[in-house]
């Protein structure tokens, strides 16, 4: 494992092997934990949000329908259509899977603590190009869709891919130039130093347009409501996963919800000042993850009010929107802030 | 495990290279280039490039090769395979090509890319001479101080170069007939904050038909379709 820091790149401590182990154990079971919890905490708050219960049959006010859920799905047969390309149907919602867990390992839920006697970052990997790790497993977990869409052998699979990747392409643009402006003002891409940078004050603050930018362009890249055309249930039946079921479905899912965790954890970390709360309150180090789990929380539940709320976009008016309105605005953005930047640093300011 | 690593990738890589040209289904071959690409990323993660790494997931395998399977998926499928085919002087030509490229290639490497092997990465001081304790020569901050002053003259034609591609591709759409007017809907920002039953002033005017006005004008099949036949149309 003598290799592994150069592998990584510049990490500030040595991490023994067996607590990257622990970490990448403890990551995955917290996805694995909060998933179901978000499923549930999204069909009863859209059921709400439409003024019926939600479901509240399995289990006490329903608490165990995730439970139901899953033992359903995971013992479907893995069916699969006559005109589906094997091998690809079976890895593609695998690739999807690997880079949300991948991506999820980015997010830091607090900073370096002594945990006896061993230095360990609260996160999974804190990389020294956090933000383009992000969004190269996200240029990754394209194909994920792409394949699974294109393997199935159906026109509604098919198309919903497609629609995937003319909206991937559009969206990802605008998030990458609205984390620019963080990057400038904080001067560091890893993201936890962008949080230490954010003492004080909290970059919604003063990237108050990336904020927006990042948060429509997330809901664009997950594929959420209001643009959710990727799978509109309304003319593609279900998008690119139309064909599978059991477990492969269940993998399906579970990415995509993965993937809103990251964005709000990534939001959360980049604009909301991570674990830190406001006002000089200065907990104990053990509240850090549950601040940063709280305000994820609190962008979740954003995130199931958007899709109670608005109808789904056009196509043409999605892509309109994308480039000729938010990438515009992304650009302006980091070229102000890179203004401003340079003059703060001279002294004009 | 570098090495191990290292050899790994290094036979992903030539495989997926090996793919891409003999595979017929073009979008196999797309996919055992994505792989290619993959590979390189992860032999520049080994050179401790994390930054090129990055890149070259996002630029490449992240917006290229998604362009190229867009295109693939929608136009050729596996009923138009691809095989060597043209006539006798192209093969030819094509051979005498590889051979050209082979041999510069080979003069590049051997000229200056062998100096970094046998150390940890290609850091890079002052001598040129890696250390152990230096820097390593990927970082962002590295780059981007290189193509603000040393090469910034390149870096300037390259964006300016991309630039006319663009402009060139905008200018063919428009000249084919690509963009109509009416079919191109515009959102503003307005749109937004304006009271649901109210139309807009260039509504109202009629120089921005709405649905009905267009319909009247007969023309209908524009304004229900217009996305999804725009779509369909590239």
């Amino acid at each position: 494992m003598s290799t592994l820091p150069s592998v990584l790149g510049v990490v500030d401590y040595y991490e023994p092997w067996w607590i990257q182990i622990v970490k990448s154990v403890v990551l995955f079971a917290l996805g694995l934990q909060i998933v179901p919890i978000v499923l549930l905490g999204e069909r009863k708050l859209l059921g709400r949000f439409q003024g019926r219960p939600g479901p509240n049959r399995v289990g006490p006010f329903g608490l165990l329908q995730p439970l139901a859920d899953i033992g359903k799905l995971a013992f479907k047969a893995d069916f699969r259509p006559r005109t589906s390309i094997g091998w690809l149907f079976a890895i593609a919602p695998i690739i999807s899977i690997l880079t949300a867990a991948a991506a999820f390992s980015l997010i830091p839920f607090g900073d370096t603590v002594d945990i006896f006697g061993t230095q360990v970052g609260l996160y999974g990997v804190d990389v020294s190009i956090g933000p383009l790790y992000l969004f190269a497993f996200g240029a990754v977990a394209f194909y994920g869709i792409m394949l699974g869409g294109w393997a199935s052998g159906s026109k509604y699979s098919f198309l919903g891919a497609m629609r995937a990747a003319a909206q991937l392409i559009s969206y990802e643009v605008s998030q990458g130039l609205a984390l620019v402006g963080v990057v400038m003002t904080a001067g560091t891409l890893s993201l936890t130093e962008i949080v230490q940078a954010q003492e004080g004050m909290w970059y919604i603050v003063p990237q108050f347009v990336g904020f927006l930018i990042f948060l429509v362009a997330g809901f664009a890249e997950t594929n959420r409501a209001p643009f959710d055309l990727v799978e509109a249930d309304a003319e593609l039946v279900g998008g690119y996963n139309t064909e599978y079921g059991g477990a492969r479905f269940a993998s399906y899912f579970f990415a995509e919800y993965l993937n809103i965790l990251v964005v709000a954890g990534i939001t959360t970390t980049v604009f909301l000042g991570g674990w830190m709360l406001p006002f000089g309150i200065n907990p104990p180090t053990w509240v850090d993850p549950l601040v940063v789990l709280a305000k994820m929380m609190g962008f979740v539940f954003f995130f199931i009010w958007i899709r109670a709320t608005p109808p789904r976009l056009r196509y043409d008016q999605l892509m309109s929107f994308g480039w000729k309105i938010l990438l515009p605005l992304a650009t302006l953005n980091a070229l102000v802030t890179a203004i401003v930047v340079v003059l703060v640093d001279n002294g004009t300011i | 495990m570098a090495e191990v690593l290292f050899f790994l990738v290094a036979a992903g890589a030539l495989a997926g290279a090996i793919g891409t040209v003999s595979v017929p289904n073009p979008f196999y071959s797309v996919l055992a280039l994505v792989c290619h690409l993959l590979c390189l990323a992860l032999l520049f993660l080994l050179l401790r490039a994390e930054f090129v790494a990055a890149a070259q997931v996002v630029v490449y395998a992240g917006a290229v090769m998604v362009l190229y399977m867009f295109v693939v998926a929608y136009v050729g499928g596996s009923e138009m395979p691809v095989g060597p085919q043209g006539s006798r002087s192209m093969r030819l030509g094509s051979i005498v090509f590889a051979a050209v490229l082979f041999v510069e290639l080979a003069i590049a490497i051997l000229g200056t890319g062998l100096k970094a092997l046998g150390t940890e990465g290609a850091g890079i001081g002052a001598d040129g001479v890696a250390r152990a304790g230096d820097s390593p020569y990927g970082t962002p901050e590295q780059i981007g101080e290189l193509l603000l002053t040393k090469f910034l003259l390149p870096f300037e034609i390259a964006s300016f170069l991309l630039l006319i591609a663009a402009v060139g591709a905008v200018t063919l759409a428009r000249r084919r007939g690509g963009l109509h007017d009416g079919e191109e809907q515009r959102i503003t920002p307005l749109d937004f904050v304006r009271p649901r039953s109210t139309g807009t002033m260039a509504e109202a005017v009629g120089t921005r038909p709405n649905a009905t006005t267009r319909e009247r004008a007969g023309l209908t099949s524009g304004a229900a379709s217009g996305g999804t036949t725009e779509t369909e149309d590239r």
